[in-house]
């Protein structure tokens, strides 16, 4: 069981790194539908970067650059023009997938280049690791995954403890006001888009870097609009989103499970689990979910 | 803030959902749209030049790839039919201010719809056999709008969310059943057997196309004619517009909602039928990959105007059927054409949008 769930916590960490930056985009008051794009920006950064330079943390690094790279495309259009978030993310998406997908092959001269990089190993932490049930849970990860947890106490404390956090999210409550104050909403917007995009890259690196060795076209596979779900689930609060996305991890981790006992449920049928989850969870939600108030408005200034 | 619309002009409380898409009113959006996709041409060629090539070459390439034989054409105008059709829904729905992203998972299950069809009952008139499955597709694919506008309207599920979650859903199950009962065993792939040959879409001769896109064509039409000449038609326009306004002159948004979403769900069944019948001549799977994408990129690109979505969707079809041969001649991977495609759409939206 410890097992079990010590490999939800690592099937979902990039999950729930995008699920930070996408609690940072959203809370500003900018849909989050360019998370599918920036992870995979970032996974692609990531394994290029740590490829080409022979250094993890090189690459680490790149995935970061990679996502913010969408994110500002994606700030430009939704936040700087105000064109709609939901359409503008998603073709963000796209553009990711086809810059990935072109790259991966000029990189290769054609065809798709090869990299198989050895995946990032578990860090134990000495001491922590050898705790009975929590040791194997939380302190014998690979160091992405700390990361991830980290990152839920730094942006918990950002959002509820600081005036930034603060002027953040009034950004999406009521942009109006906050330039009243004297704060500027698109400039607060598209920082925060761009962080978002860097956070997810992060996420994308994880799935790279950490849990394969290598990229291939496209393989975030729609975790990030399984973020978005984990989003409005987890209530735009860290730790809410993380548990969320813990629930998405359990049931791949239940599904690789079910496929090594050999199970005769369909194994595609299996593979929708997370879907069908997610759309089970929003339709059990149903009205309840509160949106930040100006999520999706755009902002003038006039 | 207020909510502009020519003729009905209601004070709208600042909550109102922002709908939509609010196209910049008047013939300059011709321009504006052209300019977007000079612009991405512009920085693919840039692309193109990094990898090494001559972007003059490759878009000679492109372009002769495209057009360069009647055979050719007939390939380009096959890969346009699916995204005019289930563009031209996907144009309905946002003009209701309905974002229906779920195109890709209607063709899918509509194309499983026309093969189940296809396989269980097919005779020897040909024509029937064809329409009966292309009306199970287009049957397929409104069911399958109509469980995202179950879960949308019955349960306040953002119709964003609900219609991506249902297209991998959608391929799952496409996947499923051709493992299962419509798949051919042993053949290595996931696929169907070969579809009886009197259900497969004729050709017309000297390009052999098939005549999906005479369907297509006539589809655009007739939504052109149902947006711009109907009550339907005027009533989506006003809920796009304002959901205040269309409530309070009588309209009910419910069943706007339902008859938009079935109505694309049947286009876009019809499309992946299509694909079946005409192309591929069995079910396959991920046959329907990024389709939906591209329909919201025809929409778009047409100014959601259902007869200017037709040179969107040649444009796109053109640019695909011809990437392949620039792959082959130049090495240009075309993976390019993803990028255009997403450029291009990045560049419309910021050039159309209607600034407050």
């Amino acid at each position: 069981m410890t097992d079990f769930i010590a490999a939800a916590i690592r099937i979902a960490t990039p999950l729930m790194l995008a699920a930070l930056g996408g609690i940072l985009s959203e809370c500003a008051g900018v849909f989050a539908v360019g998370l599918e794009g920036m992870m995979l920006a970032g996974a692609f950064a990531a394994i290029i970067g740590a490829w080409a330079s022979g250094n993890d943390l090189i690459g680490i690094l790149l995935s970061m650059l990679g996502g913010a790279t969408i994110g500002l495309a994606v700030a430009i259009v939704a936040v700087r023009y105000g064109a709609d978030h939901m359409v503008t993310g998603l073709t963000a998406n796209i553009l990711a997938l086809g810059l990935t997908s072109y790259l991966l092959r000029v990189a290769g001269g054609g065809r798709p280049i090869a990299i198989h990089l050895v995946p990032l190993e578990a860090w134990p932490i000495p001491g922590l690791a050898d705790l009975p049930v929590l040791g194997p849970l939380l302190f014998a990860q690979p160091p992405l995954t700390y990361l991830a947890l980290l990152g839920c106490v730094v942006l918990a404390i950002f959002l509820t403890r600081t005036q930034a956090g603060l002027t953040l999210r009034a950004t999406g409550e009521n942009p109006e006001a906050v330039f009243t104050s004297g704060a500027e909403p698109l400039r607060v917007r598209t920082l925060a888009v761009v962080a978002c995009g860097a956070i997810a890259g992060l996420g994308g690196a994880v799935l790279s870097l950490q849990q394969v060795g290598t990229f291939t076209d496209g393989m975030t596979g729609g975790r990030g609009y399984l973020v978005l779900a984990a989003l409005i689930v987890g209530r735009w609060n860290p730790w809410g989103a993380a548990a969320a996305c813990l629930v998405f991890g359990a049931a791949e981790a239940f599904e690789f499970r079910l496929q090594s006992f050999g199970v005769p449920v369909g194994s595609y049928i299996v593979q929708m689990a997370p879907y069908l989850i997610a759309l089970a969870v929003l339709a059990g939600l149903g009205r309840s979910s509160k949106l930040p108030a100006a999520i999706g408005r755009p902002f003038h200034t006039e | 803030m207020s909510e502009p619309t020519s003729s009905l002009r209601i004070a709208v409380p600042e909550q109102t959902r922002r709908v939509g898409f609010r196209l910049q009113p008047g013939d300059r959006l011709v321009v504006r749209i052209l300019i977007a996709v000079l612009l991405s041409m512009l920085c693919a060629g840039a692309l193109v030049a990094i990898s090494g090539h001559d972007p003059i070459a490759a878009f000679i390439a492109l372009v002769t790839g495209a057009v360069g034989s009647p055979h050719q054409i007939g390939a380009a105008l096959n890969r346009t039919t699916p995204y005019l059709l289930a563009g031209g829904g996907v144009a309905m729905c946002f003009r209701a201010g309905i974002i229906n992203i779920g195109a890709e998972g209607q063709i899918a299950v509509g194309g499983m719809g026309t093969a189940a069809i296809a396989l269980v009952w097919s005779n020897d008139l040909s024509a029937l056999a064809t329409a009966a499955a292309l009306l199970g597709g287009a049957a397929a694919g409104a069911v399958w709008a109509g469980v995202a506008t179950a879960i949308h309207l019955g349960r306040r599920v953002h119709e964003v969310l609900a219609t991506l979650l249902l297209n991998f859903v959608a391929l799952l199950l496409v996947q499923q059943v051709l493992a299962g009962p419509l798949g051919q065993f042993g053949a290595g792939f996931l696929q169907s057997p070969l579809l009886p040959r009197a259900t497969w879409l004729p050709r017309i001769p000297p390009f052999n196309a098939h005549v999906g896109f005479l369907i297509a064509i006539i589809a655009a039409a007739a939504l052109s004619f149902t947006l711009w000449r109907t009550r339907f038609g005027f009533a989506l326009r006003v809920a796009g517009n304002s959901r205040r306004a269309a409530s309070y002159a009588g309209f009910s948004l419910p069943l706007l909602t339902w008859s938009v979403m079935l109505l694309a769900g049947a286009l876009a069944g019809i499309a992946g039928g299509i694909e079946v019948l005409g192309l591929h001549r069995r079910l396959i799977e991920g046959f329907s990959l990024g389709f939906g994408f591209k329909a919201v990129t025809v929409a778009l690109l047409g100014a959601l105007e259902p007869l200017a979505i037709v040179p969107a969707a040649l444009f796109v079809g053109l640019l695909e059927a011809g990437s392949l041969s620039m792959q082959r001649q130049i090495g240009v991977p075309s993976a390019l054409v993803v990028v255009i495609e997403g450029l291009t759409m990045l560049f419309v939206l910021a050039a159309t949008v209607r600034r407050l």
